[in-house]
């Protein structure tokens, strides 16, 4: 069965909504970001004992979506699930939109933006990871491109190798973005593991925004979506949070374990707002809430349950984002073995971050752009699959069963 | 061979030279080393040697003429304050009792320094003598190097400083990181460090700046005869900074 692709309309009042509050968001950060410039990264939380804030939770989180969108994309591109091409376009455009949400991220981050564009291009430093990401998300962006004009020329032997080539790609960038925490010298930071267990958070956090994303478009723009799709993308989804989990608990474990390490990881679990984060918003939230919803036979197979998990873990995952990058940070370095101290012009101790306004208004401006670009994207190119069907008897069945209500549905809102 | 294949083994030539030259470029054609293992024996290799003994109690000769001498950022809140020396005092316990120490913390100048490996525009680099320096034309603010320094001797100009005593040398405005330099002007002109100037001139003596490399020198002998030691030696960042009585 040949799978139509069409552009959306745009006309709809609740399109010209969201393109407008997108919109306002962006202007938002704009203004916040220009704030920045003039003034100084005084304007945000980050202080000099916490470099890092909201701007660099927000790079790694986007950069994560992107990584797992791909994945989706990859089920057809790579597996040659079949009834998964109708979200392979979409897919790869959202990926290609997260990454650039991540960089734009990281780039009102920097304390002269000025010379992002120029310097780290000219003066590359090979041992630095810092240096080593541009290259690779310039380079995932790169390939996106690519990736949707194969998708949209149709070449399907090309498309499976640049899926494959993006696949792999995604798996780069993202054991990239977490090296840079990972290969860190922080007591918190450091450990092999983080890369890893990067990668899988980024494929749940991935999945579940595709399963939001696909279940509200087709909704919204009224169109048929087999409920099996979906169904076993929450189990796909289930499984991924399983292994966040392990990743987590030998991560913790290790750390607990190891003498030296011990006092860190109780900072880690039990001191601060970090860790309310963690045991809330991210294992209680993000992981065990969507497992048992997703596992429990009852509600794993009802979509409107895979949709409330799929949001759990979203936001989850935010958490487990807050949770890599600022207890590393507040966490206090031993500077001098065996000494504490007591009296110091600087914040010795365990310092403290709270989150601004300023880094708020940047956030969502950078959200606000992405999806505006999201959805002007739907509106130019053929994103959008006409249905998604898995195509054998009872897919069928069901869809003339749909198509059938939706005309009587019609046919009576006309008399 | 036809056109096509003729277009095909140009494009590739093409792409492979050029993008061979600018790998090579990237590797070898910077003089800055990350690492710093390219200083020559036998040349300068700037060092410090701190003696907390004869340190003064309650003095910040040191601090202050640090601060005017480079215009360090002072705004007088410790989220933004910029200290490329700050005294801490600091709590030992032995036993059942505890000692207080005030002690001299700044940039130790590693010979290994994390802070320049990853800097990703080697805007941080150490100088073949040995000082660590930020090249504040150059810095993009990303604050990794404060991530990685393991002695919190990095700071960042969160905001445009108001002050300017010393007008030979640049006002800092924000968004640049820095740390001490050794006062690598000074060095270079045959004078010593502001802080060991200050420091000498209050009678205390407590600061050598010198030749590592020189067996001769001040520091090295104070190295040779007296206990020293370095700050978290374990980590292998081989700091420069060597203190007496820690
Ligand atoms: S003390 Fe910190 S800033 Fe100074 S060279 Fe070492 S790592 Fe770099």
């Amino acid at each position: 069965m040949e799978i139509i692709f069409e552009k959306l309309e745009g006309k709809s009042l609740a399109y010209r909504m969201a393109m407008l509050v997108f919109a306002a968001f962006a202007v938002g950060g704009l203004i916040s970001t220009w704030i920045v410039i003039e003034k100084g990264i005084c304007v945000t939380g980050m202080t000099n004992r916490v470099p890092w804030g909201l701007q660099i939770v927000m790079a790694i989180y986007y950069i994560g979506l992107s990584a797992g969108s791909l994945v989706i994309s990859g089920l057809y591109g790579v597996f040659g699930k079949q009834e998964y091409k109708p979200f392979a376009r979409i897919a790869v455009w959202i990926a290609m939109l997260f990454l650039i949400a991540g960089m734009l991220s990281i780039l009102t981050d920097q304390g002269r933006m000025d010379r992002v564009f120029v310097e780290p291009f000219v003066h590359f430093n090979l041992q630095s990871m810092f240096s080593i990401n541009p290259i690779l998300y310039s380079g995932h962006i790169f390939i996106c491109v690519v990736y949707l004009w194969a998708l949209f020329t149709e070449r399907k032997r090309f498309t499976t190798i640049i899926a494959t080539i993006a696949f792999g790609w995604a798996f780069c960038v993202h054991s990239g973005t977490g090296a840079i925490f990972g290969f860190g010298a922080r007591v918190l930071y450091e450990s092999p593991l983080l890369p890893v267990s990067f990668v899988t958070a980024a494929m749940a956090s991935g999945t579940a925004l595709m399963i939001l994303l696909i279940v509200g478009l087709f909704k919204i723009t009224k169109r048929y979506l087999d409920d099996r799709l979906i169904l076993w993308l929450g189990q796909f989804l289930a499984v991924c949070i399983l292994v966040v989990v392990y990743f987590l608990f030998i991560e913790n474990a290790y750390r607990a374990y190891v003498v030296e390490l011990r006092p860190a990881a109780m900072y880690y679990l039990f001191e601060g707002l970090h860790s309310i984060l963690f045991w809330v918003g991210l294992i209680l939230i993000g992981c065990v809430i969507p497992m048992f919803i997703l596992f429990r036979k009852k509600t794993g197979q009802t979509i409107k349950w895979i949709v409330f998990a799929s949001s759990l873990v979203v936001f989850g995952v935010i958490c487990e984002r807050y949770v890599i990058v600022l207890p590393g940070l507040t966490h206090p370095q031993e500077i001098l073995t065996g000494m504490h101290i007591t009296q110091s012009a600087i914040q010795e101790g365990v310092a403290n971050y709270t989150i601004s306004l300023a880094e708020i208004a940047q956030a969502l401006g950078v959200f606000g752009v992405i999806g505006f670009l999201f959805l002007w994207g739907m509106k130019f190119f053929k994103l959008m699959p006409t249905e998604a069907v898995i195509y054998d008897q009872i897919g069928m069945i069901k869809r003339n069963e749909y198509q059938k209500r939706r005309e009587a549905k019609s046919i009576k809102s006309s008399e | 061979m036809d056109r096509r294949d003729f277009m095909k083994m140009t494009g590739g030539t093409i792409l492979a030279v050029s993008s061979g030259t600018y790998a090579f470029q990237f590797l070898v054609a910077s003089g800055r080393s990350v690492s710093g293992d390219n200083i020559a024996a036998g040349t300068v290799r700037w060092g410090m040697v701190i003696d907390l003994n004869k340190c003064i109690e309650g003095c910040t000769a040191c601090l202050d003429a640090c601060r005017t001498e480079n215009n360090v950022a002072f705004h007088g809140d410790n989220r933004w304050d910029v200290h490329w020396i700050r005294k801490v005092k600091a709590e030992q316990k032995i036993g059942t009792e505890s000692k207080e120490k005030s002690i001299l913390l700044l940039c130790n100048h590693c010979d290994k320094p994390p802070c320049a490996q990853v800097c990703p525009v080697q805007a941080t680099y150490k100088r073949n003598d040995g000082i660590v320096i930020v090249d504040h034309h150059r810095c993009i603010g990303c604050r990794y190097c404060m991530i990685a320094c393991p002695y919190n001797a990095r700071y960042f100009n969160m905001k445009d400083s108001e002050h300017w005593q010393n007008e030979e040398r640049p006002k800092r405005s924000h968004g640049v990181a820095e740390a001490c330099t050794l006062c690598a002007h000074r060095l270079d002109t045959g004078r010593q460090p502001a802080c060991v100037e200050a420091c000498n001139n209050t009678g205390a003596g407590v600061l050598f700046v010198g030749n590592l490399n020189d067996s001769d020198s001040e520091v090295s002998q104070l190295i040779a005869d007296r206990p020293t030691k370095r700050l978290r030696e374990e980590l292998g960042t081989e700091p420069k900074v060597h203190y007496i009585g820690l």
